[in-house]
């Protein structure tokens, strides 16, 4: 009952850049950056009064352990004329990633013994230059942006982050890190890029979580 | 017996000192007569504590000697010369001076080398990128800069025609930054022009190609939207035009060509990043390179650059059916896909428009081929996500490389 799509096809494209942001958020954080390296297989069901679902062969590499790509399974179930709902997406990860205790540990001293909250702004600049001390703030963002283009992903855009346009870090008398971030994310069907309000909280065990989203209004 | 003591002596002084000096050197030109001078001139060169440094040695009358002298024997030397006669000019009056003047000429040759020299490595300016094509112009006799048109805000369009001879031969054409913010874009169309004037003549591929056909390279094709990125707004799209009745500037420049026009896959809305235009051709941008491309009627191939994505696309994006010429794009375009991927491993997807990225309307190269420029070609060029249009500095080369080998695989078909 499944069709097979060719990979290069835009609706296999998509529905894989969805499971990869999920994934991403899932798995990803100041230490861990996933992005797709290829997708190996894609099929898709309709699947009447429900919508439609893909399934998808993938792999995946983090961006700081390149030699070494993760083969993945999933399926991304797009809810029959819906644009409130997210994609149902369920992803298997084959194999292990690589640890980040350390990187994450470090991180987490770091900015818990900063005076001053963090704050900084247009990451990468325009010429594509990261700051290597700002290099975790970029990867976490990354990795929120996972959750907001999983839940505002449909059949008809393709999201990325474009940019972290601006960051501030809020202390806590909890545990967690938090961090405001205003994200670009460009949606590449309409080619859009739009600002986009992001609180994320972290932790070294708990991991990354977005407590609050909200679009800003207008353009970039 | 006096003579030969003062001469040990001043050559022991030298030697202690460890010149590498050659102040108060002279270089003279001593102009035999006869056998007999010519050996009195061998007896001076066997003279060793002279320490005499001839550039040209006596051998026959009928030739030049030419030897330096250092500073502390050129006295000596030169009454021993006249006392036997023998005539003599002065060639260099003090070496040291000489070599200083050449010292400084080389610097200052290595400063202007340095400073004109152009860092193909990193962004650039409008400003600056008009001055490299300036440099590559007169650096080049087959290379010319054409204006073929004015932005909206008045900047010149210029192409650099690469042409070594003939009268319009039958010609490709290659553009960039069409839109603004794909910065890698422009960046790679700088190091490609400058590969392909300075492999004609040593690499065979490129020397045949130009030998036969002319090249036209438009490496940024949207100014006005290209300096605002650097002033105001890095993520701009589209051109700088009024729209009239709306508060929103621009039209998507690729969105604003005759095919398909106005169709699915572009915005009616002013406000939006793939508004097409109140007409076809409305943007000046597009309509000088229309008007450029009509008038000079024998183009073969049309491609143009993009980023992001790693794609390699055909037409048609206006609709969704295939070009008549399918087979033979679809396999060139994965011949010239595996060259790019031949250099780094980078995989770029192979297509047509409406199948691999969206149905887009107005689109430049289903414009060129339904105008009879059969080998229409667009590429999305690197990344895939993560830097997206920020991509890195370092990016720049290696994707220009690898891209170049791309665009010469199907310019060897054209040919």
């Amino acid at each position: 009952r499944a069709m097979e799509l060719p990979p290069s096809h835009f609706s296999a494209a998509r529905a894989a850049a969805v499971a990869v942001g999920y994934l991403r958020y899932l798995r990803g954080g100041p230490g861990r950056g996933l992005e797709l390296r290829a997708l190996r297989r894609a099929r898709r069901q309709d699947m009447d009064d429900v919508g439609h679902k893909y399934y998808l062969e993938l792999e995946l590499e983090d961006v700081l352990d390149k030699g070494r790509t993760a083969h993945c399974t999933a399926e991304v179930l797009y809810h029959l004329g819906s644009k409130s709902t997210a994609p149902d997406v369920q992803v298997t990860v084959q194999g292990e990633l690589r640890s980040t205790e350390e990187a994450d540990e470090e991180f987490y001293n770091r900015i818990r013994s900063l005076e001053k909250e963090l704050v900084a702004e247009n990451i990468p600049d325009s010429h594509g230059s990261v700051p290597p001390e700002l290099e975790p703030i970029h990867l976490l963002a990354w990795a929120a942006s996972g959750y907001v283009i999983w839940q505002n992903s449909t059949e008809n855009t393709k999201f990325h982050l474009a940019q972290v346009k601006h960051v501030k870090q809020v202390k806590r008398s909890d545990e967690d890190l938090q961090f405001d971030y205003v994200l670009l994310l460009h949606e590449m069907v309409s080619q859009e890029v739009m600002p986009w309000e992001v609180t994320v909280l972290w932790h070294p065990r708990r991991g990354a979580r977005v407590s609050r989203d909200r679009r800003q209004p207008g353009h970039a | 017996a006096n003579m030969k003591l003062i001469f040990f002596f001043s050559a022991l002084i030298g030697a202690s000192l460890c010149l590498e000096t050659f102040v108060g050197h002279q270089v003279l030109r001593i102009k035999t007569k006869n056998e007999e001078e010519v050996k009195q001139l061998q007896l001076l060169e066997s003279l060793e504590h002279l320490q005499l440094d001839f550039w040209i040695n006596p051998s026959a009358p009928a030739l030049p000697v030419d030897v330096r002298i250092p500073a502390v024997n050129v006295q000596s030397v030169k009454a021993f010369l006249e006392s036997q006669g023998i005539e003599y000019s002065i060639l260099i009056e003090d070496l040291q001076d000489v070599l200083d003047k050449e010292k400084q000429d080389m610097a200052e040759s290595a400063q202007r080398q340095r400073s004109s020299s152009f860092d193909f490595g990193a962004y650039h300016t409008l400003d600056d990128i008009y001055k490299e094509l300036d440099h590559l112009a007169s650096e080049y006799s087959f290379v010319e800069k054409i204006q073929i048109g004015e932005s909206y805000e008045k900047r010149p369009l210029y192409v650099l025609k690469f042409s070594t001879g003939g009268s319009n031969r039958p010609a490709i054409w290659l553009d960039a930054g069409i839109h603004s913010r794909e910065w890698v874009t422009q960046a790679s169309a700088l190091w490609i022009a400058n590969k392909i004037a300075s492999d004609y003549g040593t690499d065979a591929s490129v020397t045949s190609l130009l030998d036969k056909m002319d090249l036209f390279l438009l490496p940024v094709a949207n100014p006005d939207g290209f300096v605002y990125t650097h002033t105001s707004n890095r993520m701009w799209r589209k051109t700088r035009s009024k729209i009239p009745g709306s508060i929103c500037l621009g039209v998507d420049p690729n969105r604003n060509w005759d095919a398909g026009f106005g169709g699915p896959g572009a915005s009616n809305k002013p406000c939006s990043e793939s508004y097409h235009g109140p007409s076809a051709n409305s943007e000046v941008e597009v309509k000088s390179v229309v008007d450029f491309i009509k008038n000079h009627g024998n183009f073969k191939a049309f491609l143009t650059l993009h980023s992001y994505s790693q794609l390699l696309m055909y037409p048609y994006g206006y609709k969704c059916t295939r070009p008549d010429d399918y087979a033979e794009l679809e396999s060139l375009g994965r011949a010239a896909a595996s060259s790019i991927r031949s250099l780094y491993g980078t995989t770029f997807q192979v297509g047509s428009i409406c199948k691999t990225i969206y149905q887009a309307s107005g689109g430049s190269i289903d414009w060129s081929y339904d105008n009879g420029i059969k080998y229409s070609f667009a590429f999305e060029l690197r990344d895939t996500g993560r830097y997206g249009f920020l991509l890195p500095a370092s990016q720049i080369i290696p994707t220009a490389k690898e891209t170049w080998l791309g665009l010469k695989r199907i310019m060897e078909h054209v040919q």
